[in-house]
């Protein structure tokens, strides 16, 4: 996912936003999720053990204190824990580009051998702990169906499209989440997201909703068998679609009709 | 209009109406196929509106190139009786030995029927069976009691310890997973930054609010745990569970029922006692 | 021919020789925007037909099944059977899903083309004497389409339905004194009850469909009766119609709408996806999902319940919640208000007069603004309604937004109203066309109020002419500047077809080719009076005069009957 860019989703987006439909924009397939290469245990850095030290003095320190004791700027990093770092930086939220920018998902700033060396990096800050990364795969989707409609659709959406908040602030699509990312954050709980920890979500529990949420993601264009899914956002851009589409040809039609041939 | 003369124009017509038609014949056999090799929707649907598309166009060609339009009239004449025929109606509906002239008699067969038609509201209030309470008092009543264990929806228990900074645990009555009235949610609030203490008691920040919207009853279901809020996704009201779940934006206007709650020996949650007041929606008779 | 000797027969038995003549010759005025209820007429016979073969698949039912079929992940889950059945619909029976979407389709057009009918009837006056009771009969029809859309959105038992579902039954609650009372009866219980589906299933299926069959046939017959209405122009009075037959123009250009709309809830109903329940998922009542709306023609409901600010008083120590005020009260005045309307113009201009002639909107400037106001209005509260969404997309905070649309919705309507009011007026006074061609002189008077002279129109030169076809019916045809328009049939005898066009062109003078021996006018039918005895006498000496002078100058025409 991280060093897929998917130049055409965004390609997409852009064209629907600017025709004002961006709410119709396909929820393209994310690529397939590749098998958690981020997954512990940490090989080492190719480019040598210095590495996530120079990195991190680099595009961290500024921010988050030199032993990730945290600044004015930025939140300590002493006990975050893997599984925070690795989703802060595969899903692009860090670096911030610019500060006071809402961190969204955007592009991994970083290579994958860079994240695992920062989050190796930070790992070695006192006191630690926090959760690990966790290794998520081969849930049940039927499971995962129940479990993501109790725990995750009243933000994220029954369609994983996700919903806004308060402030401007909004509850990501899923479209883009790998599974190891989604594992993160049911750990972590970054931003204003609860977090569940083991004893409310087990490990297993977590393999079956990101495999349900593998099945919103929609690879294989089983899920959207319907037509044209209108960006899962239900019956508002029905209505638009029935009014700018069905009834607009409808009267163009009776208008036809109702003259007469010249 | 080009069909005056016989000839100018309808050749072309024809042939386009001719096409229509066999585009129809197409779309038909095409959805028959489609039907055959297993339905796929999209195709089912494009050659059935290609079929009626067809026939739509063709029919159109036909009407407006072939068929004569407009340049005729129709005479429009005036509805109302005259004064003479209107009489001999009443005459007719009222006169000396019409059933209604004797007004006695018609009083009481209106009194009749209306009687029947009252007496036959009663059934209507069998839509509501006499075996459920009275509405207020269902309204009013919910399944949490003192004692009552709190289970995930999914009816697992919910221990104390499960409640941990930062996550949210929804809960129902044990035995009343599917009630409509009873769905509450439990977190833990860091203590010291509560601006109101919670009217039904928290366990060292632990609290349970009722997961209904107080506004149009929807399950507030999305938390800022960074904030302590609550939001509903139906009207966007949001409630602060530091100030003991005050509406503090949006069209909700009583803040959210609390409900006192309690740990058992074995570490599970149970409630302490009903919600502070009846959850969901206001009606009425709510205190 | 065996279809002669079966029509034979048939006629013997039922004599339906004279209504079909009649009917197949009834004239329709030649006007697209006349053909907006037929739009809805035919989303309505695709609701019947789609709908039927629903419910040979769906089952009304809450008790718990095991969803077992081709949809993964609900594969072995105990779900409600309404919600198992909707899903294998759309996932197990094959072009079960086209016709669950077509249904839901045509559904959205039905209401789109009622309220767009609706808009046409409002804005030419056409609800006005003698059509007030076919306004009521449509107005009662409109409420019966949101009542059943929303029976049907609710059926299926997901997740979106069953939350919009619990906000009916919490506005319902609101009403105050019987609101509890009214919920409870009509859910069975406090929601959500296993009585619910059954029940909104016998509604959306028998009870509603069967009273709108019965109020489509009211409302069409008394179209029949009193004949359409049309707009002004050469040769329309107060007692004819002017256009097209139905036989055969008409009836080709009905079928051709009719299979047009089944086109349109085709094609959407196979390439756009509409209420994915699969995804949305079986309802629980403390699962939620967001974004949460209804279908757009009761989204009017939530946008007001979404705008109206957090106030809930006491009256006499009983609570009135949040709810009822914009949810129930702005629904009762809306509906109040459109069945009223053609009372309330009335009395507001004192026009009591029956009128067949329609009028243009900028004829009549008040109402273009109360409509204006009102479809402003409806339209910031469907926007409300999607204020997530809007937020959503654009980022900008949903409180933020909601403020913004509370001025909206106070202020909007009445700058539309007044902008459509001086519109109208500048209309009414030039003699712009078209909004393009306003121009400064209009405006002003426009704004003033100042009407600018106009020269009446001259009395037009027009005649009609009678004759005798070869097969000795006969017919009628009207003479005007720019414009003939023939009788819509042939009558059997020249009484008949004089009488048809008296009424239809009354004062007219009538010529008429070979007059048949000896009659030459028809018999006055009342006892006439000295006077009028010699004005007939004055028009008879000029028609037989004029006539013989008409012979003269253009030979005898032969039109072949129809």
């Amino acid at each position: 996912m991280t060093d897929q860019p998917s130049a055409p989703r965004r390609g997409h987006r852009m064209l629907a936003a600017a025709a004002g439909l961006g709410v119709l924009g396909l929820p393209l397939a994310a690529p397939a999720p590749s098998p958690s290469p981020s997954a512990s245990p940490l090989p080492a850095p190719p480019t040598g053990p210095d590495r996530g030290t120079v990195l991190y003095q680099q595009s961290c320190a500024s921010c988050h204190g030199q032993r990730g004791e945290g600044t004015q700027r930025g939140p300590s990093l002493a006990d975050v824990g893997p599984a925070s770092v690795d989703f802060q930086l595969s899903t692009g939220r860090m670096p911030l580009s610019k500060e006071g920018k809402p961190n969204v998902h955007q592009d991994a700033v970083f290579s994958e051998s860079d994240i695992r060396a920062l989050v190796q990096h930070v790992a070695s800050f006192p006191p630690g702990g926090g959760p690990p990364i966790p290794v998520v795969g081969g849930g049940s989707t039927p499971s995962g169906r129940e479990l993501y409609l109790t725990y995750c659709s009243a933000c994220h959406s029954a369609a994983g499209v996700g919903a806004t908040l308060n402030n401007g602030r909004i509850a990501p699509s899923l479209f883009e989440a790998t599974p190891t990312q989604i594992g993160e954050a049911v750990r972590v709980g970054p931003g204003l997201m609860p977090a569940f920890p083991p004893d409310v979500l087990s490990d297993e529990e977590v393999d079956d909703v990101a495999a349900y949420v593998g099945v919103l993601q929609d690879d294989r264009g089983e899920l959207d068998r319907g037509g044209w899914p209108l960006g899962r956002l239900g019956p508002f851009t029905e209505g638009v679609v029935a009014w700018v589409f069905g009834l607009t040809i409808v009267l163009l039609l009776a208008r036809r009709l109702g003259s007469r041939a010249r | 209009m080009s069909g005056t003369g016989p000839m100018s124009g309808q050749t072309g017509a024809v042939r386009r109406i001719r096409f229509a038609f066999a585009v129809t014949v197409l779309g038909a056999v095409g959805f028959a196929v489609s039907y055959g090799l297993g339905g796929n929707t999209q195709l089912l649907g494009l050659s059935l509106a290609v079929a009626f598309a067809g026939l739509a166009y063709g029919l159109a060609v036909w009407g407006r190139r072939l068929l004569p339009t407009g340049g005729f009239v129709e005479q429009k004449p005036e509805l109302a009786a005259s004064p003479q025929q209107r009489d001999l109606l009443a005459a007719a509906t009222d006169g000396p030995e019409s059933p209604l002239q004797r007004r006695g008699l018609v009083g009481m067969l209106l009194l009749g029927v209306g009687a029947i038609g009252v007496a036959l509201l009663f059934p209507l209030r069998s839509l509501l069976s006499f075996r459920k309470p009275d509405p207020v008092t269902m309204l009013r009543h919910t399944a949490w009691e003192a004692g009552v264990r709190m289970v995930t929806p999914e009816g697992e228990p919910v221990r104390l310890t499960d409640i941990q900074a930062g996550t949210i645990q929804i809960v129902v009555p044990e035995g009343h997973t599917r009630d409509g009235d009873a769905p509450a949610f439990v977190v833990r609030l860091n203590p010291a930054l509560l601006d109101r203490r919670p009217a039904a008691g928290d366990l060292g920040g632990v609290v349970a609010y009722s997961l209904l919207c107080t506004h149009a009853g929807c399950p507030v279901g999305l938390y800022e745990q960074t904030t302590g809020r609550m939001l509903c996704p139906c009207h966007q009201s949001a409630f602060d569970l530091y100030r003991d779940a005050d509406p503090i934006a949006g069209p909700a206007a009583r803040p959210l029922p609390g409900l006192p709650i309690d740990v058992d020996e074995a570490g599970f949650l149970r409630a302490r006692g009903p919600f502070t007041a009846p959850p969901g929606a206001g009606f009425w008779s709510r205190p | 021919m065996i279809t002669r000797r079966i029509y034979r027969a048939l006629d013997a038995r039922l004599g339906t020789t004279s209504i079909g003549r009649t009917a197949l010759a009834k004239v329709f005025p030649d006007h697209w925007t006349f053909m907006f209820g037929e739009i809805a007429l035919y989303a309505f016979m695709a609701l019947l037909l789609t709908g039927t073969y629903l419910t040979l698949f769906f089952e009304p039912s809450t008790s718990e099944t095991v969803y077992d079929g081709a949809y993964q992940p609900l594969d072995g889950s105990k779900v409600s059977s309404a919600f198992a059945s909707t899903v294998a619909l759309s996932f197990d029976v094959r072009a079960g899903l086209l016709i669950r979407q077509a249904h839901h389709w045509a559904a959205l057009l039905f209401v789109a083309a009622i309220v767009v009918h609706m808009l046409r009837v409002f804005f030419t006056g056409a609800f006005r004497r003698p059509r007030e009771l076919n306004w009521v009969v449509g107005v009662t029809m409109l409420a019966l389409a949101l009542l059943n859309g929303f029976t049907g959105y609710s059926m299926p038992d997901d997740l979106l339905s069953g939350t919009g579902l619990r906000i009916i039954y919490s506005t319902v609650l609101s009403i105050p004194v019987v609101g509890s009372w009214i919920a409870t009866l009509a859910f069975g219980g406090e929601f959500p009850t296993p009585e619910t589906t059954p029940r909104l299933y016998i509604s959306h299926v028998l009870i509603v469909p069967g009273i709108f069959l019965a109020l489509i046939s009211v409302h069409l017959l008394m179209i029949i009766r009193q004949k359409h209405s049309q707009f002004p122009g050469p040769g329309r009075r107060e007692h004819n119609v002017v256009g097209s037959r139905l036989w055969p123009a008409y009836a080709v250009r009905s079928v051709s709408l009719l299979t047009g709309v089944f086109a349109v809830v085709f094609a959407l109903g196979g390439l756009v996806q509409i209420n994915p329940v699969w995804i949305y998922g079986p309802f629980h009542p403390a699962k939620a999902t967001s974004p949460a709306q209804p279908d757009w023609y009761v989204a009017w409901g939530d946008g007001a319940l979404r705008l109206f600010p957090p106030i809930e008083f006491h009256v006499f120590g009983h609570l009135v919640p949040a709810p009822f005020l914009p949810a129930v009260g702005v629904g009762t005045v809306t509906f109040l208000l459109l069945y009223a309307w053609p009372w309330l113009e009335r009395w507001r201009t004192g026009d009591k007069a029956s009128h067949q002639i329609l009028q243009r909107p900028r004829e009549s400037p008040g109402r273009v603004a109360v409509g204006a106001y009102a479809l402003t209005f409806f339209a910031v509260l469907l926007v409300t309604a999607a204020d997530d969404i809007i937020a959503r997309l654009t980022r900008i905070p949903v409180t933020g937004l909601l403020r913004t649309l509370q001025i909206l919705v106070l202020v909007l309507p009445f700058v539309v109203a007044a902008v459509a009011f001086f519109t109208a007026r500048a209309l009414r006074a030039g003699t712009a066309t078209s909004l393009g061609e306003l121009t400064r002189e209009d405006l002003h008077a426009g704004l003033s109020g100042r009407s600018i002279d106009r020269r009446p129109d001259d009395e037009p030169e027009e005649r009609i002419r009678l004759w005798r076809n070869p097969d000795d019916t006969w017919r009628w045809r009207w003479y005007g500047p720019g414009e003939e328009l023939s009788s819509n049939e042939a009558f059997l005898d020249r009484q008949e077809a004089l009488d048809a066009a008296k009424t239809a062109f009354p004062g007219v003078r009538v010529e008429q080719d070979e007059p048949p021996e000896g009659v030459v006018l028809p018999p006055p039918q009342h006892k006439p009076g000295p006077a009028t005895k010699a004005a007939a006498a004055l028009v008879w000496v000029a028609m037989a005069v004029l006539g013989r002078r008409a012979d003269r100058r253009t030979p005898s025409r032969s039109e072949a009957s129809e």
